[in-house]
């Protein structure tokens, strides 16, 4: 069959199939009761987000110094992009004022966290060696960046203002940046003896 | 053509309901949620996640029919509201991971548990499902977007942020898809011996 006649065959059963659809998923009463409910967590979330994000940190730290501690005796370090690298401290440059300060200044930036993206999606999706702490610090990283992108969207949606979206961008990087931290520290725990 | 953006929904009606009327906001509901929801459930896939982006959609229409201006017709606000919403999960990577999606804009094929199709449709509504089910959820959203909604390139690379290329391509991937995975019901019915 000629491409062009089978491709608006294809469209006319693709518009046939959306014609199917006559109800919502439930009811306007359920429609209710399911965002009093939402309504009622996201308050929560909303009021426990700056406590969740503290609690994540620390907890990385936490785990990232106890990384250091036993990287000491390691061999060779797992890689992980530079900027994390930089930024978490864990290289040579601990102490290098002018390579924590460059890496400050780019940790915002949406290049620097799509690296750090791209870098998290090639990891395992759990490490070796599973800590229950390290576990759930990573799950709330994860969790809180959901929630930020649900956020941001609803804001883009409203059309908000870009000094609004840039503040929830440069959270949600702070966010990313805090979660390769943490997952590099698991890689470094992991492939300790 | 485009389906949700074509409903027709009373002035009188959006200022009720705008008014907090609960009947206009329930007729407003029953009027636009299936076609809501069908948009979503072919661009996500999941039921479960297209019902928790339905509830989120509707609820920002209802608390955003203030900002509604009448410009567009309300069905085209809202439909780009459940587009904006239901993209941002394929955009994101953390969701992709929930949903066990292969990373890198879905290339890979779909293996989650797809499209719970409603009861009593036609067969050839059924294979068109399972078709598109076969789909990555990328080349889903992308051909349901331009060939259903309506959507040109260029507002399906704006609204995944990506370039116009990119969604030809999607397109021409998703339909050299569908062509084959509707192939075997089409040729049946070119070859039936008389």
């Amino acid at each position: 069959m000629h491409t062009d006649l089978a491709e608006t065959i294809i469209a006319r059963r693709l518009r046939a199939a959306a014609d199917d659809s006559s109800e919502p998923p439930y009811d306007w009463a359920e429609f209710q009761r399911r965002g009093r409910r939402r309504s009622t967590a996201t308050a929560l979330v909303g009021r426990d987000r700056s406590l969740a994000v503290a609690a994540s940190v620390v907890a990385a730290l936490l785990v990232t110094a106890v990384a250091i501690v036993r990287s000491s005796h390691r061999h060779a370090p797992a890689r992980a992009p530079q900027a994390v690298v930089a930024r978490s401290g864990l290289n040579d440059g601990v102490g290098d004022r002018g390579v924590g300060d460059r890496a400050e200044q780019v940790a915002t930036s949406p290049a620097h966290t799509r690296a750090i993206e791209g870098w998290l999606a090639g990891l395992p999706r759990d490490p070796t060696v599973v800590r229950v702490g390290a576990h759930a610090a990573v799950s709330s990283l994860q969790d809180q960046i959901a929630a930020l992108d649900d956020l941001m969207s609803a804001e883009r949606v409203a059309g908000a203002a870009p000094s609004r979206l840039g503040a929830l961008e440069r959270q949600r990087a702070q966010l990313v940046s805090s979660l390769a931290q943490l997952r590099y520290a698991e890689l470094l725990a992991s492939s300790t003896p | 053509m485009s389906r949700l953006a074509d409903i027709a929904i009373s002035p009188e009606l959006i200022e009720l309901a705008r008014g907090g009327d609960e009947a206009a906001q329930a007729a407003i509901y029953r009027a636009a949620g299936p076609a809501v929801f069908a948009l979503i459930r072919r661009l996500v896939g999941n039921r479960a996640l297209a019902e928790d982006l339905f509830q989120d959609s509707m609820m920002v229409l209802f608390q955003r029919l203030g900002d509604f201006r009448g410009e567009a017709p309300l069905g085209a606000w809202l439909r780009q509201i459940a587009v904006t919403r239901s993209l941002m999960y394929l955009r994101s990577p953390w969701h992709r991971a929930r949903l066990h999606w292969e990373p890198g804009d879905g290339e890979g094929p779909l293996r989650s548990a797809m499209l719970r199709v409603a009861p009593a449709i036609s067969s050839d509504a059924l294979d068109v499902e399972r078709a598109l089910a076969a789909l990555t959820p990328v080349g889903r959203a992308v051909v349901w977007l331009f060939e259903v909604e309506g959507y040109s390139h260029e507002e399906i690379a704006r609204s995944f942020g990506r370039s116009v290329s990119f969604s030809k391509s999607q397109l021409s991937r998703a339909l050299a898809q569908l062509r084959q995975g509707l192939a075997p019901q089409e040729d049946q019915g070119a070859c039936t011996p008389i």
